[in-house]
């Protein structure tokens, strides 16, 4: 609408509010929050570099988790709720690896290795799925993840593993629901090129990995392949009669999704330090979605911006607030903030009628 | 002609709920009511306690308290009636006394001093608020972490 | 050959009841529970929780799905409970005002949830589940910093030490399983809750009448096409609105009779889980997303809490694990879930393709004469 009049005539207020829908308003709402404790965090004696670098920090960590969303918005795929599914597809490759007595560098390598054939049959299946019950992906992606991670905390007590660095001690077997990495690849891609400037510390090798994947999905999404996908999410019928294959296009969709999940985890083990297992993948994918949905992408539309700057948005508010928050009310109110700011997010982006019809 | 009725008709019913809330708040008060056997001192005066006293409440024994004990019971609403079988001195027959007595509602615990009541005092002399003292985990408590744990609603 | 036929579509209706049946027929007995305790068990978790269940009959009905909002009512039941036992009101009379008191958070919660719900037509049960999500945040603010500090507190009972927020637990011990004693029964070494069932009983007839009602006339309708009931002059916003509100009230009630069984209330995780697993029962009972009766409820609960209790136990028998059984009854749980939400979305496409096939051969013999 605001297009076809002339530009001149708007007042300033109609931009300002042309600016807010496009922006959206909650988006506008955390993005001021944020730049609101950053000016804060000076003044209530949080070092602002130690923020800034914890920030980028959790972002290197979390943004191949966010970066797989991609895929399967462009696919018309909706949010991928089923994360977790991939996530377990990357903790049977950490595992898998440290089992088979691998260590150092040579243990990450091996773990992405081991954990990709996972995900490419765990993510047919789940593709296969998600092609039958075209229209109810999202609600169904949850209950897949959540019944993926129940069914695998059975599965890591029986399995039959043995690496003493990873069972309970006591019994010999069943895995441990945490297990360090040192030894292992514990920052190895954190500590490759680390710069150091006082406080600020950079974790170049896991940011340019991201890059690597980033870019990687951003020349993916331009060949042939890559635009027919995207096609087959804003026009399936159009897609169809052009001759794209429909189904095809969505399960190769979703296959990259659960890949990028499982490598996902992986460079957040690294960063973190431990494998998590048992429930913790559990509620893994909601921040995930959040974070995109935070930098701007909707309910079928993503790009590598969005997810750049909502992971960065995201893990700012989750490290800033709870120092800040500490300090300037006593009350340590981040937990609520978090939940709020992210589940209002998704909560918004499911609402837009623009979006919901399909 | 039909909005009116209609609306007239929820006003009634939410006067209706807000009345049985207050009947509630009024009848359910709960009251925990501690039964002191012990001599009191009021005002120079003192009132010895009786040898034994057996404390029925609704028709059961609650206990048999003898001189400087404390005998507990909860009630709910502000009607709080008991039957004593009071022993003045060891060897003597039982007399029995019918106690009925109205508790404040502000008071969470309540603590009745027999032989006060018995001497006809004025209430302050015989009633008196239990302040239980918080035990020591109590004061510790923490508010929840952040990390919740899934399984905790496993209970069902 | 018919009688093959009527057998299969049996089976295939059938398909979740039936596996329970036979998952529980194998742990009873490896389990090695006695039956008087599991019959013990059973009646008191029907008395707990079928109230609860039912609560999600009525969305259904209406077309909204799965309410997984109910964990709203959850909330707006533990809050009564919270001022209750502040208050120090105790037995039936703090059940009573604390269903009351339930009343007007959950009309406001379920009013919220239906307007968000309406703006998210055709995705209702992702919606509600994130709304549970989101709500359970603003819960948090409200119990855990706003209690004590501007909504007034006193109790040291129910207080954290430090002024403001309520305790990990609150203690219901002077309401404790109040209304399930009341009117109990004994057959045989099982108690029998008479009142909570009478309770139950009641809520079912009121459900069975609700139905011939104008109004849940208006909800099968909106539940039938949205398109249709709309042209027959239905509100259908309205009409969904106020299903979702009467779903969260009777959450909110049948909290309130859960926890009086429990005798405490885990403040932060009691409303988590609980929408989950009312679902995953009433699934176990053989509803579907779209259609769903009282007798589903009362099998579902019968089959599904058979398998709570029994499975831990069995677990362990086989494996030497207690984990395992708890891990196991979890899972079971989701996958009951995924597995209807599944045949629903597959029964909804196949009837779309069919009416599509049906419009496209109208048109090509309209075209034909």
């Amino acid at each position: 609408m605001n297009e076809t009049l002339d530009k001149t005539n708007l007042t300033l207020g109609d931009r300002l509010r042309g600016f807010v829908d496009a922006f959206g308003l909650p988006r506008l709402i955390i993005a001021a929050f944020l730049l609101m404790l950053y000016i804060a965090a000076p003044f209530v004696g949080a070092g602002f570099w130690m923020q800034i670098s914890n920030t980028i920090n959790r972002f290197s960590w979390n943004a191949i988790m966010v970066l797989a969303m991609v895929p399967m918005i462009h696919s018309g795929c909706g949010l991928n709720f089923g994360l977790p599914l991939g996530i377990i597809s990357g903790l049977l490759g950490a595992t898998l690896s440290i089992e088979l007595g691998f260590t150092g560098p040579m243990s990450f390598l091996m773990a992405i290795l081991i954990a990709t054939p996972f995900s490419v049959v765990l993510g047919m299946g789940y593709g296969w799925l998600l092609n039958k019950i075209k229209g109810g992906e999202m609600m169904i992606a949850t209950y897949v993840g959540f019944s993926s991670v129940s069914f695998m905390c059975m599965m890591w007590l029986l399995l039959p593993y043995h690496s003493p660095t990873m069972v309970w001690g006591y019994a010999g077997k069943g895995l441990r629901t945490t297990i360090s990495l040192e030894g292992f690849y514990d920052k190895v891609l954190a500590g490759f090129l680390q710069i150091n400037i006082g406080t600020l510390s950079i974790p170049t090798g896991t940011l340019l990995f991201f890059a690597l994947l980033a870019f990687g999905m951003w020349a993916f999404l331009h060949t042939k392949t890559g635009t027919a996908m995207t096609a087959v999410g804003s026009n399936p019928t159009f897609a169809k009669a052009a001759g794209v294959n429909v189904d095809k296009m969505r399960m190769l969709s979703v296959v990259l999704s659960t890949w990028l999940a499982a490598i996902g985890i992986l460079v957040y083990e690294q960063g973190f330090g431990f494998i998590q297992l048992y429930m913790a993948p559990f509620y893994m994918a909601l921040p995930a979605v959040s974070a995109i949905l935070i930098g701007g992408a909707s309910v079928n539309k993503a790009s590598i911006a969005n997810v750049i700057i909502g992971t960065f948005l995201f893990q700012g508010i989750v490290t800033m607030t709870p120092t800040v928050m500490n300090n300037m009310i006593h009350m340590d109110m981040s937990e609520v903030i978090r939940v709020v700011a992210s589940q209002g997010m998704i909560l918004y982006a499911l609402t837009r009628k623009t979006e919901a019809t399909k | 002609m039909k909005n009116t009725r209609r609306l007239l008709f929820r006003t009634a019913a939410v006067l209706l709920l807000v009345a049985i809330a207050a009947c509630m708040m009024v009848v359910g008060r709960g009251h925990t009511v501690y039964i002191d056997n012990k001599t009191l001192e009021y005002e120079g005066a003192s009132y010895p306690a009786p040898y034994r006293a057996t404390v029925y409440v609704k028709g059961e024994r609650l206990s048999t308290l003898a001189a400087r004990e404390r005998g507990m019971s909860t009630v709910i609403g502000q009607r709080f009636s008991m039957t004593l079988e009071l022993i003045e001195e060891k060897g003597q027959d039982p007399k029995t006394v019918e106690i009925s007595l109205k508790l404040p509602y502000s008071m969470d615990g309540v603590i009745l001093n027999i032989p006060g009541y018995l001497a006809g005092l004025p209430q302050e002399a015989w009633m008196s608020e239990f302040v239980s003292t918080p035990s020591e985990a109590e004061m510790q408590e923490e508010a929840p972490g952040a990390e919740e744990d899934i399984l905790a609603g496993a209970e069902f | 050959m018919k009688k093959e036929n009527k057998l299969l579509s049996f089976l295939r209706d059938n398909t979740v009841p039936i596996m329970f049946v036979v998952i529980c027929a194998v742990c009873i007995p490896i389990s090695g529970f006695s039956a008087s305790y599991l019959m013990n068990e059973i009646v008191t978790r029907m008395g707990r929780n079928i109230f609860l269940i039912l609560a999600l009959l009525i969305p259904i009905m209406s077309g909204m799905g799965l309410n997984f909002g109910m964990t709203l009512g959850a909330m707006a039941g533990e809050i009564a409970l919270i001022f209750v036992s502040d208050w120090q009101i105790w037995g039936i009379p703090g059940v009573v005002l604390a269903m009351i008191l339930s009343i007007p958070i959950s009309v406001l919660l379920g009013a919220f949830c239906g307007k968000i719900l309406n703006m998210a037509k055709g995705r209702e049960m992702i919606t509600s589940y994130i709304i549970s999500f989101f709500m359970n945040g603003i819960y948090q603010l409200i119990v855990l910093y706003m209690m004590g500090s501007i909504i007034p507190i006193k109790h040291f009972s129910v207080k954290l030490p430090r002024g403001y927020g309520i305790r990990n637990t609150v203690s219901l011990l002077n309401m404790r399983q109040c209304l399930d004693n009341l009117l109990a029964v004994r057959v045989a070494g099982v108690k029998i809750p008479v009142l909570t069932f009478l309770i139950i009983a009641l809520l079912c007839l009121f459900i069975v009448w609700f139905r011939k009602t104008k109004l849940g006339q208006d909800m099968r309708a909106v539940g039938q096409d949205m398109n249709v009931a709309r042209d027959a002059g239905i509100n259908v916003e309205r009409t969904r609105i106020i299903s979702i509100v009467m779903s969260t009230v009777l959450a909110g009630f049948g909290m309130v009779i859960y926890l009086q069984n429990m005798g405490n209330i885990a403040t932060y995780s009691s409303h988590s889980q609980i929408g989950m697993f009312c679902i995953a029962a009433l699934l176990v009972g053989g509803a579907s997303v779209d259609k769903a009766s009282i007798g589903n409820v009362f099998l579902g609960v019968i089959l599904f809490h058979t398998m709570f209790i029994v499975a831990p136990k069995a677990g362990a028998q086989i494996t030497g694990d207690s984990m395992i059984g708890e891990y196991f009854r979890v899972f079971v749980s989701y996958a009951v879930i995924t597995l209807a939400l599944i045949m629903y979305e597959t029964k909804k496409r196949k009837r779309k393709s069919l009416v599509a096939q049906q419009l496209q051969q109208e048109q090509e013999e309209a075209s034909g004469t």
